[in-house]
């Protein structure tokens, strides 16, 4: 790595990437971060880039981290020497970062002992963690279908308006108040209303018995729409390493949360023509499996510490196989997706059963039972599925008896997914319910025995275990 | 291309359905014609057998039949459930077995378990899925039931219930009040009661309508006196289970008009049904095909603009 810093001149500027000259010798490496601090005619600019490709003729470019309002050819570039860093460490928790690790919450400087650059090698094959073990949410339909590992990847996908974020923002609530280690949140291209929302809500959230609130042991990271596409390409990274510092010293659980990491593939896509690459596959840059996995392959869990990661995925005009989710899949060990159809019977969390799955799902983790009601309910569902073109053209009552009783359980199964939320009690006025694992497994076996035929279809939503719906319908009844 | 493939093939098998239940309800169409005459024609007899009955019965108080007397206790009973041999009639068959099995269960709740004798396919296959004894079943009875075949049955049924083996007999059949509307009941037909008799006043009523309108029951309130010769006995002996048959065979009737017009109207919808479903397809895979064009065509496009 370069040391002495040296100053180059803008020789260029493309939208939200510049090119910048420098002399014989002293040209910055590849994403190295160069600074621009400059005062032309009243307008003070303070702007970092980084870069990415060597031109020849002692030109580099660069994608601007900020807004290239205001930069003008000419102006004076200093290379750092290094790429971005962030702070890292203790003093990093409750506070809120933009991706350069400046803090953005208005509490004053953090300084640390450290700071990390964002751009670092994926921990080395032999010390990743072989440990598989499963993690309970209490979330009905995720604990049955799609088990979270510790320490494993958990993709959340969905279109637009499915409830991604709220489903992120509900694990983060039962996930972080029970947790003993550190969580870290990614805001990648989202709401900025959302941002704070959950920065409010942490403050008021207690972890366990303990008093604390969650945001004491929680670091955020926020990059939203409203920011350039250098910002979104980058702050996943600077989120990751703030993880990363509390994975390898502490050694505690860490969680990593991201939303939307579809935003960094879209931001990667916004610059990649700027910066003269030929457009692939739907338009999205060529190199977006090699990023995706730069990313992904960092957030994993080592013999010394685990990093639990779920980020939600933008899903494109509700098509999976569009090359920025698609991209993702491979990296994830639990999938969770979320349907339209199903979000518009108004059953949230609108988790597809049949499309999403985990690796862990397998009766050699989970155990045989577990396993068994798992398969059990989705071959209900799938029978239904098949039967429903049927339904459509010629009725329920052209079907077989036994396929009439599938119907009947499948659609108290579907219903019986929903659930009601913590994070969306002011909005339901229904209390979250948290719903332990065996009583889950219980409570759908009982569902495929046909122990609940005899309840109407409405008592089975937004309940917890399978004895609040027999109570839903008395009130129904009533 | 593979999203569009898959809309394509779905829509093949939605057209080859459509087509399936475009042509049944043509049939069905045809049938239901010919059954609704066949049932007109039984109409008439069956009324003025009915009203001789009921006459009989409120004329001469001191006659007495075997089949017109009501039991105090039942002890053993008899449904017969007159079902389709064939399905895609909509909810014809549902319904009927749904009142069966109702009138099962009530039976069952009195401590009776009534003897069950099923018509049709359907009812046949329903009862083995319900794991329902049944104590006989018949397949024979197509759209066109016989006389003579019903007969067979009615004389069994007569017999039965004289001999004591059965103090009741229940029908659970769809009946036929007019084309838009066929219910699922369920009517005792053995004992006769006269007022039963009288209750089970012509289904078609539309066809009642105008035969009053003709004037014969315009005759039935001044309560003719009868003269029996050569007695009311010998004469009830005759006309009483003739009633009986012919009620059973009008059931029979209905329950045939009722399958054609049920599986008409359930092949409409379905067709519509169908069309819908064609449509919307056809508009799914019109706009996959387009949005993998206007793909391709901004790859090309981006492409050589990378290039320039």
């Amino acid at each position: 790595m370069a040391t002495a810093t040296t100053t180059g001149r803008i020789a260029q500027v493309i939208g939200s990437t510049f090119d910048a000259e420098f002399e014989e010798g002293h040209l910055p490496e590849i994403y190295n971060a160069l600074t621009i601090d400059a005062n032309e005619k009243g307008i003070t600019i303070n702007l970092t880039g980084e870069v990415q490709q060597h031109l020849g003729g002692n030109r580099v470019r660069c994608v601007a981290l900020g807004s290239t309002d205001g930069l003008v050819r000419g102006m004076a570039v200093v290379d750092t020497g290094g790429p971005v860093s962030v702070p890292v460490g203790k003093e990093t928790l409750g506070r809120v970062f933009n991706l350069l690790g400046h803090p953005i919450d208005g509490r004053g400087e953090v300084t640390t002992a450290e700071r990390w650059p964002i751009h670092r090698k994926a921990p080395p094959f032999d010390t990743l963690s072989p440990k598989t073990e499963a993690f309970e949410t209490g979330i009905k339909v995720v604990d049955l279908l799609t088990p979270f590992v510790r320490g494993g990847k958990i993709g959340l996908f969905g279109g637009a308006g499915l409830g991604k974020t709220v489903i992120l923002q509900e694990l983060i609530a039962r996930i972080a108040r029970v947790h003993s280690g550190y969580s870290v949140f990614a805001g990648v291209g989202e709401r900025t209303r959302e941002g704070n929302d959950l920065w409010l809500e942490m403050q008021e959230t207690k972890v366990g018995a303990t008093g604390k609130s969650v945001i004491d042991s929680t670091v955020m990271c926020f990059g939203q729409m409203n920011e350039p596409p250098g910002a979104r390409l980058r702050v996943a990274l600077s989120a990751l390493t703030m993880a990363e510092w509390f994975r390898d010293s502490t050694g505690a659980d860490t969680l990593l949360f991201i939303d939307n990491i579809f935003r960094f593939s879209q931001a990667g896509s916004e610059v990649s023509a700027l910066l003269g690459r030929m457009p692939s596959n739907v338009g999205y840059q060529p190199t977006l499996a090699t990023e995706m996995g730069a990313l992904q392959e960092r957030i994993t869990s080592t013999s010394t510490g685990a990093i639990t990661s779920v980020q939600a995925v933008y899903v494109p005009a509700d098509d999976l196989t569009d090359p920025a989710p698609a991209t993702t899949f491979g990296f994830l060990d639990a999938f969770i997706s979320l349907q339209r159809s199903i979000a518009e019977k108004g059953i949230f969390p609108a988790v597809d059963p049949l499309g999403s799955t985990s690796r862990i799902l397998d009766a050699q983790y989970v155990g045989q039972e577990h396993y068994d009601v798992a398969r059990r309910v989705q071959s209900i569902l799938q029978r239904y599925r098949e039967l429903r073109d049927i339904i459509a053209i010629l009725g329920v009552d052209e079907l077989s008896e036994e396929d009439k009783v599938i119907v009947h359980r499948a659609r108290r199964i579907e219903r019986f997914f929903s659930q009601p939320f913590f994070v969306a009690e002011a909005f339901t006025n229904k209390a979250g319910q948290y719903t332990t694992l065996p009583e889950t497994i219980r409570s759908f076996r009982e569902l495929c025995d046909g122990k609940w035929d005899h309840l109407p279809e409405g008592a089975f939503l937004y309940v917890g275990v399978i004895e609040q719906a027999e109570e839903q319908a008395k009130k129904m009844a009533r | 291309m593979a999203k569009a493939r898959a809309i394509v093939k779905r829509r093949k098998s939605v057209q080859n359905i459509r087509k399936i239940t475009r042509t049944m309800e043509l049939i069905a169409t045809a049938r239901f014609k010919k059954a609704l005459d066949r049932a007109t024609e039984a109409e008439a007899y069956t009324r003025k057998i009915a009203e001789l009955v009921e006459d009989l019965g409120t004329t001469s108080t001191e006659v007495s039949h075997p089949l017109l007397e009501a039991r105090p206790t039942v002890k053993k009973s008899l449904l017969l459930i007159l079902t389709s041999n064939r399905g895609l009639a909509g909810g014809y068959n549902g319904n009927v077995l749904r009142a069966g099995w109702r009138t099962f269960q009530d039976y069952e709740a009195e401590g009776i378990t009534p003897a069950v004798e099923v018509s049709g396919k359907r009812g046949i296959n329903y009862c083995k899925f319900r794991n329902l004894h049944v104590d006989a079943t018949f397949t024979h009875f197509e759209d066109r039931p016989q006389f003579d075949e019903v007969e067979v049955l009615g004389n069994r049924y007569i017999s039965m219930f004289i001999r004591g083996e059965i103090d009741r007999l229940d029908v659970v059949y769809t009946q036929f009040i007019n084309v838009a509307r066929q219910q699922a009941v369920v009517q005792t037909l053995l004992p006769m009661t006269a007022s039963q008799v009288g209750d089970s006043s012509p289904s078609i009523r539309q066809s009642k309508a105008a035969a009053s309108a003709a004037g014969p029951t315009a005759v039935r309130g001044e309560r003719v006196p009868y003269e029996f010769v050569p007695d009311p006995k010998s004469i009830l002996e005759e006309i009483v289970p003739v009633s009986f048959k012919v009620r059973l065979f009008k059931c029979f009737l209905d329950a045939a008009v009722s399958e054609q017009i049920s599986r008409m109207i359930a092949m409409r919808g379905a067709t519509e049904n169908a069309d819908e479903m064609i449509k919307s397809l056809t508009r799914l895979y019109n706009r996959a095909r387009q949005a993998q064009i206007t793909r391709e065509l901004a790859e090309i496009i981006g492409g050589a603009a990378a290039l320039e």
